[in-house]
């Protein structure tokens, strides 16, 4: 805080002199937070031993032994998770306070060994034969327990993608649209299937007040891929039938655009209207260059230019709408 | 100078600091209220999230635009295509102007899209390959310093001033070499100095009342000229510019001359900078000196081969964790001034949930193999997990 500025406040009569007291004493009294240094070296430093020790491991292979290597995997994961078990605070429906630091990494090395454990197993000795669903899906059933049981975001988040890689789709930020192959149609109606059953997840969990901060990812992640899977369904389906994909489209984006003004969220108004708006542009694309191969172009590029400064519009309206 | 009104942003910094002191409990709701009256802000800033929206679209918008424009005015006229270009450059900027002044655009994504379009599509009019002339590095150096030096005075922002950092040092660069050997032998140290001398200045000049609109450029320019002071002597970029610039043919394994005063700077500097960042409890010092004893280690390794890397690895892992552990513990209790609590600040990453998401993006589990794979049998592909997982 700037004292500086307080004093004119205080000169213009707008802060009285006790609040200009607490002001002051709070400014001189003020703490410097090495919090982001110190987790940053943190991070780095878990990121860095386990890497090490992995390569380490991967090298030293033949001297080992595969068992020695799996026993120490489970002893870490085990031990982490009764570090947890010991400190976690009582279960409750609503958001719970973490412990320390360390609690949230130890549960995150837990479940991390516990995934490298069961991939090991199928890895090196095919634990689970051809099933290969069932080598994802224990971990899956892990990971979901564990973040709900110790309340945490991130391991939520690697359930949900071992949920979709469970059924054949990446969906981590980076690679949903690189990973993916979308000309493949059971990849589409997984897609949407997924992203559906997430947002209905988030729904229950907000309507049902059970683990409420949960729904943010959930929705995220699943508005994201059904949208996404929809946009590549308008592009890959022949004529007409792209048009029902448009539909689809258009229904989800305004049930999601309600549902944003309900919670007062501009991230989730921005995608329902981006989303739109490229489902729009593909049909308008299509049918341009459908009917009217030659000038398609130029009209194309009319519709764009126009379009683009209608949606920049409709946002600022949008911002102001939701802000009140 | 600066395109929104002076009073306006001074407002704007009235309100923030209200803010952080109404979060801090020091002043009342009412208090709050009558100063956001009093100090009225009537700028238009919408949140992040629909600013990058707005920032996309804007951008599309201005890209097809010129497309436009420059299918009209005809693609085999060099001359034409070139005005068309400046042209357009000069539209976004009224347009700029425009949507600063009577819509009071600020931070919106509106107009950062159409400044940077503007300074692109400006320079590269100037700078076309006119009759297949190309411009040399010293016009084009000296004519982004010119634009981007306007964009930064008129519109205080950051990418423009990293530009005008960039093209300055590229314009001093480019007039050292021409004096030949002698200029290649103190490059390191005339960037060095410059450097440090641009360090000063700005750190002097962000406490200045007259140029308090732009403390966030200045900010830039600290960490920027931080960065570009401990690179210019640092070891491993000295050796492979000397290399690859100024043909010095080295053969792998063999040092520069005078290697032995780029060593210790490579490692003296970063640990200077945290030194002097925690005496003087300055965020900027310390964490470009963190980023930056990474870069030390690097070097090292890049040259030195002290221990197989995944030993290496174990141990900086150990060192880390376990200084990380001590400190946590160190500051439980606030120590000299210095908490572990995190800053009363409320942060980007928080509201986003950006952990989680990294989180999410660093773990990548493998897919099922699709069915049609199955048939090989349990040898070939490995369905679960590769060894990395």
């Amino acid at each position: 805080m700037n004292i500086d500025t307080f004093s004119k406040l205080q000169k213009e009569g707008l802060i009285s002199e006790e609040e200009m007291q607490r002001i002051t004493t709070a400014e001189n009294n003020r703490l410097f937070s090495l919090h982001w240094e110190i987790k940053t070296i943190l991070y780095l430093g878990v990121l860095l031993l386990s890497g090490g020790l992995g390569i380490l491991v991967y090298k030293n292979i033949d001297t080992i032994g595969h068992q020695v290597i799996l026993l120490f995997i489970a002893l870490v994961c085990i031990g982490s998770y009764v570090y947890c078990f010991k400190h976690r605070p009582p279960f409750s429906h609503e958001k719970t306070v973490s412990p320390n630091t360390f609690y949230d990494y130890a549960l995150l090395l837990g479940s991390l060994t516990f995934v490298t454990f069961i991939g090991y197993l199928q890895f090196q000795y095919t634990a689970f034969g051809t099933a290969y669903g069932l080598a994802t899906f224990i971990p899956l059933v892990v990971l979901f327990f564990t973040a709900y049981y110790f309340d945490h975001l991130g391991i939520l988040s690697m359930a949900i993608t071992n949920l979709a890689a469970w059924a054949g789709i990446a969906i981590t930020p980076m690679q949903i649209l690189s990973k993916n192959d979308f000309s493949n149609q059971t990849l589409i109606y997984t897609g949407i299937a997924l992203g559906a059953a997430l947002v209905l997840l988030a729904e229950l969990s907000a309507r049902r007040n059970f683990k409420s901060h949960f729904a943010f990812t959930y929705n995220n992640f699943g508005v994201n891929i059904f949208f996404i899977s929809a946009l590549a369904a308008m592009c890959i389906f022949d004529s007409p039938i792209y048009m029902l994909w448009f539909l689809l489209i258009a229904g989800a984006g305004y049930r999601c655009y309600t549902w944003a003004f309900r919670d007062r969220s501009f991230y989730f108004a921005l995608l329902s209207v981006l989303y739109m708006y490229f489902g729009l542009s593909i049909l308008i694309f299509r049918l341009l260059f459908s009917i009217r191969n030659d000038d398609g172009f130029i009209l194309a590029l009319f519709y764009t230019i126009c379009s683009a400064i209608a949606v920049i519009l409709l946002l600022i309206n949008l911002n102001k709408k939701i802000k009140q | 100078m600066i395109a929104w009104s002076s009073t306006t942003l001074d407002n704007l910094d009235i309100q923030t600091e209200a803010a952080k002191a109404h979060r801090q409990h020091c002043i009342s709701n009412e208090t709050l209220e009558t100063i956001r009256k009093a100090h009225p802000v009537n700028l238009y800033t919408p949140n992040p999230v629909i600013r990058i929206g707005l920032f996309i679209l804007t951008l599309i918008c201005v890209n097809f635009s010129v497309g436009f424009v420059l299918l009209t005015t005809g693609i085999n006229n060099e001359n034409a295509l070139r005005g068309g270009v400046v042209f357009c450059g000069l539209v976004c900027y009224g347009i700029l102007e425009f949507a600063v002044r009577e819509k009071k655009c600020y931070n919106s994504g509106i107009n950062e899209a159409l400044l940077w379009m503007a300074t692109s599509l400006l320079s590269t009019g100037i700078l076309f390959d006119f009759n297949s002339t190309t411009p040399s590095a010293t016009t084009i150096a000296m004519v982004m310093l010119l634009l981007t030096t306007l964009a930064t005075l008129r519109f205080a922002d950051m990418v423009s001033a990293a530009g005008v950092y960039i093209s300055l040092l590229a314009l001093i660069f480019l007039q050292v070499l021409k004096w030949g050997n002698t200029g290649k032998m103190i490059m390191p140290f005339v960037i060095m100095g410059v450097s440090l001398a641009i360090y000063l200045i700005v750190t002097q000049g962000i406490k200045r009342h007259a140029f308090r609109h732009y403390r966030n450029s200045l900010t830039l320019l600290r960490i920027l000229s931080l960065i570009t002071l401990y690179l210019a002597g640092n070891y491993y970029v000295v050796r492979e510019t000397s290399n690859t610039m100024f043909d010095l043919q080295l053969p792998p394994g063999q040092g520069i001359p005078g290697g032995w005063i780029f060593w210790i700077l490579t490692v003296i500097i970063p640990l200077l900078y945290l030194y002097s960042g925690i005496r003087k409890k300055d965020a900027v010092l310390l964490r470009t000196g963190l980023i930056l004893v990474s870069m030390v280690v690097f070097t090292v390794r890049c040259y030195h081969h002290l221990a197989p890397v995944e030993i290496a690895m174990v141990l900086a892992g150990i060192m880390l964790t376990g200084g990380a552990w001590a400190l946590i513990k160190y500051l439980h209790t606030p120590k000299y001034g210095f908490t572990y609590k995190e800053a009363d600040e409320a942060s980007m990453a928080d509201s986003m949930k950006i952990e989680s998401l990294i989180i999410a993006q660093t773990f990548t589990p493998d897919q099922t193999q699709p069915p049609q794979n199955n048939f090989g049998g349990g040898s070939g592909g490995g369905g679960g997990a590769s060894g990395e997982f």
